[in-house]
């Protein structure tokens, strides 16, 4: 107990952050039950920062090192936070009275983050104003609110500002002022905040923040992943900025695509008639070629079978009503096109309003 | 912290990958499903019957569809709407002569769009036509319309490149044949 607050004044070359050091162990002790640093939400994470690291921060050299660890806290726990506190916020019952105060000096907290990888010499006179205050009003939050919920200690200040704008983005607003240099795990944030049940939109500063416009953000961000990720499929379309000329790009790769497979089926048909003259020889050559590339094993046996029915219609019917009962595909697809095609005998066309029943029910079955 | 990270990252590709949003058509790209794709198209090629030319030219054209939509196994929208479109052709083909034509009455609605100004209805005609190129998304918001773009172009690139491979195959093999 005497080592730490010794180890602190080693140092802290400031004789007026010794009360900041003092407070220090007590929010300590409070928030030992809270989640480590790693785990707590970004906001906490700044939250805690102060009294534990903002002393370093303000009076060790390598502050770059506590800048650089702390973004990915944000941005990693940021993750975890909505569930979280959206569960906190809904469950409902939670009186924290909001301080107007507090809210000050975390914005004032976020901009000295925010100014922390530049001079860290420059920050040294903001953050001593506001780190110290902000520890002072930390005992008096947690002493004031009593946390119904077990383990965030820490959250109160953040639940208490969840409260007055009744969404996140806030918090977030002020992580991302205070952490612009991480884009990469911005990045990560901000598409893992697509695949959530709740819509989590990074809002930048001074971007609206009423339900229509984050509804309508997230929708649009949405969008523009997909024309991305439409880019990079279509070629040529890196260069070209502006949705209608993306569009129109693929629009046009669409058309050519389709157009070739026009040409193809009808070369396929041109060619077509040798195939049931020829196709054990070609089955034997393609076979050759097939198994020279990395085939997988159960293409193969599908097709050797084929063989020997293909001439035999009558047969093939037959065959066709032993494989319903099987399950795999190539017995579906085999039902697929025994009621496409055939109609040139009575006993395919009652077989095929069997087999639309059961191409229905496998369809809905493979879905 | 470093692992925090990781599972992190791991678990939200996992979910990704679920969900197919970034799926890239990476699975259309691969040799294995084109190996299966050809090898299928062999099969329902064996089976189109032999009509006139016309016909087994637009035959050849749906068989072939019809085995991308299958090799899809269903998953997106465009597969399932192939595989609709024919059963209902081939239930209502004896009923409903024309059935076709009632798709082809989409028109965009001018008189609504102009009140939003000249841009919005190039874009929205745009993505229109885009969704009547993609089989089965006509009537589909845009994101929808862009996620069902984004499966069918690799799926029709794929198409393109084993059926050139069929092709060429066939043509090697007949004119070896008859030489």
């Amino acid at each position: 107990m005497e080592q730490a607050p010794g180890v602190l004044r080693g140092s802290v070359h400031d004789g007026t952050t010794l009360e900041s050091i003092q407070f220090n162990e007590e929010i300590q002790g409070i928030m030992a039950p809270a989640p480590a640093p790693e785990n707590a939400s970004s906001f906490t994470a700044l939250l805690e920062l102060p009294p534990t690291q903002a002393v370093e921060l303000l009076h060790s050299p390598d502050s770059v090192n506590a800048a650089a660890r702390k973004p990915p806290n944000c941005h990693v726990s940021a993750n975890q936070k909505p569930f979280l506190l959206n569960s906190f916020g809904n469950s409902g019952n939670l009186t924290f009275p909001s301080n107007a105060a507090l809210i000050e000096r975390a914005a004032k907290f976020s901009v000295f983050a925010g100014e922390n990888s530049p001079p860290p010499g420059e920050a040294r006179l903001v953050p001593a104003a506001s780190g110290s205050n902000l520890v002072k009003n930390e005992p008096q939050e947690t002493d004031s609110n009593p946390c119904s919920t077990h383990g965030c200690v820490s959250d109160p200040a953040v639940e208490n500002k969840n409260q007055r704008t009744a969404k996140r983005k806030e918090r977030e607003k002020k992580v991302k002022g205070s952490s612009k240099k991480s884009k990469g795990a911005a990045d990560e944030t901000s598409r893992d905040g697509e695949k959530l049940p709740y819509v989590h939109v990074r809002v930048r500063r001074g971007q609206a923040t009423d339900s229509h416009s984050l509804a309508e953000r997230a929708r649009r961000e949405k969008i523009n992943a997909r024309m991305k990720l439409l880019q990079e499929l279509v070629p040529g379309c890196d260069k070209i900025s502006g949705t209608a000329m993306v569009l129109d790009e693929i629009i046009n790769h669409v058309q050519s695509l389709q157009r070739q497979v026009e040409i193809l089926s009808m070369k396929l048909a041109a060619v077509n008639p040798r195939i049931d003259f020829s196709i054990d020889s070609l089955l034997a050559t393609d076979g050759a070629s097939l198994m020279d590339s990395n085939l997988p094993g159960l293409v193969t046996p599908f097709m050797w079978p084929e063989v020997p029915v293909n001439g035999n219609r009558q047969h093939y019917q037959q065959q066709w009503q032993f494989d319903a009962f099987h399950q795999s595909l190539w017995e579906r697809e085999e039902v697929n096109h025994n009621f496409m095609t055939p109609e040139n005998s009575l006993l395919s066309y009652d077989s095929s309003a069997n087999s639309a029943s059961l191409h229905s029910n496998q369809l809905k079955m493979e879905l | 912290m470093a692992t925090m990270t990781n599972t992190e990252r791991s678990r939200d590709g996992k979910r990704r990958r679920k969900k197919k949003v970034g799926a890239e058509g990476h699975k259309w790209k691969s040799q294995a499903q084109q190996q299966i794709y050809s090898s299928k198209l062999r099969q329902a090629l064996a089976r189109v019957r032999v009509g006139g030319a016309e016909r087994r030219g637009k035959a050849v054209r749906e068989a072939a569809d019809r085995v991308l939509a299958v090799t899809a196994k269903g998953r997106s929208r465009w597969s399932r709407a192939i595989l609709r479109s024919r059963l209902k052709l081939k239930f209502t083909k004896h009923r409903n002569k024309k059935r076709h034509s009632r798709s082809h009455s989409k028109k965009p609605r001018l008189s609504v769009y102009r009140l939003k100004g000249k841009t919005a209805p190039v874009l929205q005609r745009k993505v229109r036509f885009l969704g009547r190129l993609v089989p089965g998304c006509r009537k589909e918001p845009l994101p929808v319309i862009l996620e069902e773009a984004i499966d069918y172009i690799p799926a029709l690139e794929m198409q393109v490149r084993a059926m050139s491979t069929l092709v060429n195959l066939l043509a090697a093999s007949s004119s070896s044949s008859t030489q």
